[in-house]
């Protein structure tokens, strides 16, 4: 999905000027006023040089209401993928005819590439990427190549990865994604369809909260993430029209650190740490100190953002066992390495109280102690120490990966010989 | 003894390069001293007065030939030409250069030694019984379990980063000559009612500035279950440890504060959980360690004794050698051998390269190929037929090698002190030498018999000063080194801590205080075969306190 990224022209770089610029721009508007961001980009930015890509899905009413207010010639790229929901299709020509949109596009697959490698329809199931890609990246990509920038209705709420979006982002490429609806969430969402008398997706209702293409859409149950829905089961969370270059959303600005080391690789942090007098019942993309959260049960359980839980040395995680599974993350601090509680909280959360969410490291993460923590279950490390940094990123960290004593439910089946020895799994 | 496998082997090769590449990145600078100093200290590295000091494990005190002569060629190579055997069962090397490290290591690597966890916030090298295997006394030979607690805490990805370093000891012999009740947890070996043989656990002991003697925290744990147990109670003592004040920190102030039913609950709670899971040791894994310390191949010899009593007047020096310096072994026509490091004069521990290497071909020759190393830091040659005695002694003592003084008041234990070590206060080894030199009549050291002397020179203990029959422990006030005088203490099964009986005494004071408390002890025995510290016991501070510091 992401070779095509790789081509020598979308490694151009930037320039500082342009990065600035959109540092300022991203300061200009308050967090709500999409329409004014809307505005900016499509009369001042780039007159003439941008689009909107909408899926018409469950939350494409409200952005495609600004597109209305502000310019309804503004082509609207919608992507017709083959696969969508019959009611999707309704949807579009309902919105078409309500806002008055008077230039949307439908961007259709190559169908040599769907002969090619989805002759029997089922690519979806066998290798949803491709599938993707052929139906989305690679038609899209096509149109938009020779734009400037373009629109999209991403918002911060909808997913961790998404958690720092901000209005305007420099892709690698140096062009420029414009996202008015950055701030919005769920609730806001709600009330701007219902102060506009907008008409809702057919689905909505039926409890789908993010749309996409029939087979891989499904329903959210309450309290889950609105984007969980889609590609569900699978370790898969964007089509690929929005990754940047390194699989990371694009940088919103030059000083955004990628500082999450996860799966292989360094990405932009969805989450922002925990400040004192932060709102229990609200906050959002945050881990909750362990003592705040059974001081707060109640409301931490009926706060429908995605959030994470602090596991600080001396906090008993046996005291939050019964509620893991409502935090996406769990972040074990170690305020110093040579603090080992947290190798102790991390295995009784793994191995006994069967977490599965993210674990990650936070405070005092360096080279030498990454190892222990992996195999204590640890699978993301937020990392600001840079001689580490760069041994991660090169892949020379300095590990012992052969091993006596059975840790973590992976290294050994139970019931067989407890000193069988093997040489660590490769997690990332 | 254990011999590396393949995994082993890649173990420690895996670890020497890990290390290898931490100095690498200190030299560039990558790694600033406070990011490097928990590093190399788990690798044995410390950082002392006048150089670096490199402490190489030796697993539970058992060694080989070719090991020895590898210490001794790094003693040549690499450092001044001496290496020094600690309390812990190890060897000191005081001299080496951080660029030379990683080439030390390589070299200890192809003999199946390494420095990992020597030091550190981990659980250290595992000690036992220096006649383990060998033993009359025995129960049963604590080194598989040993080797498979070795095993267990290497790298230990839960227990690298404790509160502070934890100690574990092991004996599988009636008598304690292990300190298991002066360990983080010590283990005796113990036989059930079933007749099942276990282990006894006791926990919360400990030297240094706050001496305690551990308690029994399980009067009886299998085999199987031993590594979920320890595990529970490492695991409650990662948690619950005190990281506040480096000197509260170790477990003993854990279970002396919270009690040790609080303690034994919260584990017990742990090993419920724990218990029957991946940590269950199966008795083939048992069997498979144990088939490596099998016995050697004895010969049935027909002198199973040797007269003592006529050597000592034919010769002696030997006589006296054989009368203190040999152990009742298991097999018939056997003994052990202890080879004093305490020679009059001398720094107690230490060896030379050449003694080194003489040490290992007598092991090669008349040892079944094995060593220990002694808390007591002395050597030991296991396994020697009593007819091969003559030719060992003569061969000690073309080396220097042949005090007859074991466990005589010449015998002391002794840390490095202020000529080495960064942390102390005063000097020991000086004030060790001056005391050999004063007792090193062998009629006099005979008349008084058992008489344990340890000297620290400073509160950390390492000299094990708090269990000495006599304890000496430098302390420094008003910039005057002083000495602390104890007596009573106990490291065996009697475990007891020394009385402190009033004020310190400089350097120059101390062997004549020690004179007079041995000849309080001498005038006041019941007969020649009451030793010290059943005297001491009987007869309470005060005699003691008034040879000191007389009746005022």
């Amino acid at each position: 999905m992401l070779d095509l990224a790789l081509s020598p022209i979308r490694q151009h770089k930037p320039d500082k000027l342009r990065q600035l610029g959109i540092m300022s721009l991203n300061g200009m508007f308050d967090e709500m006023d999409g329409a004014g961001v809307l505005r900016q980009a499509v009369t001042e930015l780039l007159p003439g040089d941008i689009a909107i890509v909408s899926s018409f899905g469950a939350d494409s009413v409200v952005l495609l209401h600004m597109v209305a207010e502000v310019d309804r010639t503004l082509p609207v790229y919608f992507l017709e993928t083959g696969k969508h929901f019959p009611e999707t299709l309704a949807y579009v020509e309902t919105l078409k005819r309500h806002l008055g949109l008077a230039n949307v596009i439908a961007l259709h697959p190559d169908p040599s590439d769907v002969a090619r490698f989805d002759a029997g329809g089922d690519l979806w199931e066998t290798d949803p990427d491709s599938c993707c890609h052929i139906r989305k990246t690679e038609p899209l990509d096509a149109r938009v190549s020779g734009l400037g920038g373009w629109v999209t209705g991403r918002k911060r709420f909808q997913t961790a990865e998404r958690g720092v979006l901000p209005h305007f982002e420099l892709t690698a490429d140096d062009r420029i994604k414009v996202n008015p609806l950055a701030y919005f969430s769920d609730a806001d969402i709600t009330a701007y369809k219902l102060k506009y008398g907008l008409p809702e997706h057919p689905l909505y209702s039926k409890g789908y909260k993010s749309i996409g293409c029939a087979p891989c859409t499904s329903v959210v149950a309450e309290g889950e993430d609105p984007r969980a829905g889609r590609w569900r089961g699978l370790n898969k969370k964007e089509c690929g029209i929005h990754f940047d270059f390194n699989g990371a959303i694009a940088k919103p600005m030059a000083a955004q650190e990628l500082n999450l080391f996860k799966d292989g690789k360094f990405i932009a942090d969805p989450f922002r740490p925990w400040v004192e007098g932060d709102d229990p019942a609200a906050a959002r993309y945050t881990h909750i100190p362990l003592p705040v959260f059974l001081d707060n049960r109640d409301a931490v359980l009926a706060n429908p953002h995605p959030l994470g839980l602090l596991v600080s040395p001396g906090d008993k995680v046996e005291l939050a066992r019964g509620d893991l599974d409502r935090f996406v993350s769990i972040a074990i601090n170690f305020p110093a390495f040579t603090d080992g509680r947290g190798y102790s909280s991390a295995r009784l959360l793994v191995e006994r109280y069967g977490y599965k969410g993210e674990l990650r490291a936070v405070g005092d993460v360096l080279h030498d102690q990454i190892s222990h923590m992996r195999r204590c279950g640890i699978t993301a490390f937020v990392v600001r120490h840079e001689p580490t940094k760069k041994a991660l990123i090169e892949g020379k960290l300095a590990t012992v990966d052969i091993f006596y004593q059975p840790v973590g439910l992976t290294e050994i089946p139970l019931g067989t010989r407890p000193f069988l020895r093997r040489r660590a799994v490769e997690n990332a | 003894m254990y011999r590396y496998d393949e995994f082993d082997a890649a173990f420690v090769q895996e670890r020497t390069a890990q290390f290898s590449d931490q100095v690498a990145r200190r030299l560039t600078g990558d790694l600033n001293e406070d990011q490097f100093r928990p590093l190399r200290l788990m690798n044995g590295l410390y950082l002392q007065l006048h150089a670096y000091m490199l402490r190489i494990a030796v697993p539970y005190g058992t060694m080989n030939a070719r090991q020895m002569r590898m210490l001794a060629h790094i003693a040549r190579t690499y450092d001044r030409g001496y290496g020094h055997f600690t309390t812990r069962q190890n060897i000191q090397f005081n001299w080496p250069k951080l660029r030379d490290v990683p080439r030390i290591l390589a070299d200890l690597a192809s003999v199946e030694m390494h420095s990992i966890q020597t030091s550190g916030n981990c659980i250290r090298n595992i000690t036992t019984d220096q006649f383990a295997g060998a033993a009359a006394d025995e129960i049963i030979d604590p080194r598989p379990v040993a080797e498979i607690l070795r095993q267990w805490s290497s790298l230990h990805p839960e227990f690298s980063y404790l509160p502070r370093k934890f100690k574990i000891a092991m004996t599988g012999a009636t008598a304690d000559r292990a300190a298991i009740r002066f360990h983080d947890i010590g283990l005796q070996a113990t036989t059930s009612k079933l007749g099942e043989i276990g282990w006894q656990v006791w926990v919360g002991g400990g030297l240094g500035r706050t001496p305690m003697i551990g308690k029994m925290i399980s009067g009886f744990v299998p085999h199987e279950h031993l590594l979920a147990y320890l595990e529970s109670i490492l695991r409650v003592y990662n948690r619950y440890g005190r990281r506040d004040n480096k000197f509260k920190a170790r477990i003993k102030i854990l279970v002396h504060e919270e009690g040790l039913d609080s303690i034994r609950q919260q584990v017990e709670e742990e090993f419920a959980h724990l218990k029957g899971g991946v940590l269950t040791l199966p008795q083939e894994e048992l069997d498979r360690i144990t088939r490596y310390f099998a016995q050697p191949d004895y010969e049935l010899v027909n002198q199973t004794t040797v007269d003592v009593a006529r050597e000592k007047i034919v010769n002696p020096p030997y006589g006296r050698w054989l009368e203190r310096n040999l152990n009742a072994h298991r097999q018939p026509g056997y003994v052990s051998v202890t080879i004093s490091l305490k020679p009059v004069g001398g720094a107690p521990g230490d060896a030379t390269d050449t003694q080194m290497d003489a040490i290992a071909d007598l092991a090669e020759r008349y040892s079944a190929n094995e060593l220990r190393v002694s808390h007591e830091q002395n050597i030991v040659l296991p396994h020697v037929k009593v007819t091969d005695l003559p030719a060992v002694y003569a061969a000690l003592v073309d080396q220097g090698l042949a005090d007859g003084n074991a466990g005589q008041i010449t015998d002391i234990i002794c840390c490095p002190g202020l000529d080495f070590c960064a942390l102390a206060n005063a000097r020991s080894i000086p004030l060790a030498q001056e005391l050999t030199r004063k007792f090193q009549s062998p009629e006099r050291q005979a008349e008084i018999g058992d008489l344990k002397i340890k000297i620290s020179g400073c509160i950390n203990a390492c000299g094990h000063h708090h269990v000495g029959h006599i304890g000496i422990l430098g302390v420094e006030k008003k910039g005057t080194e002083l000495y602390q005088i104890t007596v009573g203490g106990d490291a065996t099964e009697n475990a007891a801590i020394g009385d402190i009986l009033g004020h310190g005494f400089v350097a120059d004071a101390v062997p004549d205080a020690i004179e007079r408390l041995v000849d309080t002890y001498i005038a006041r025995r019941t007969s020649a075969d009451e030793p010290f510290i059943t005297a001491y016991r009987r007869l309470g501070k005060e005699p003691f306190k008034e040879a000191l510091y007389g009746n005022a």
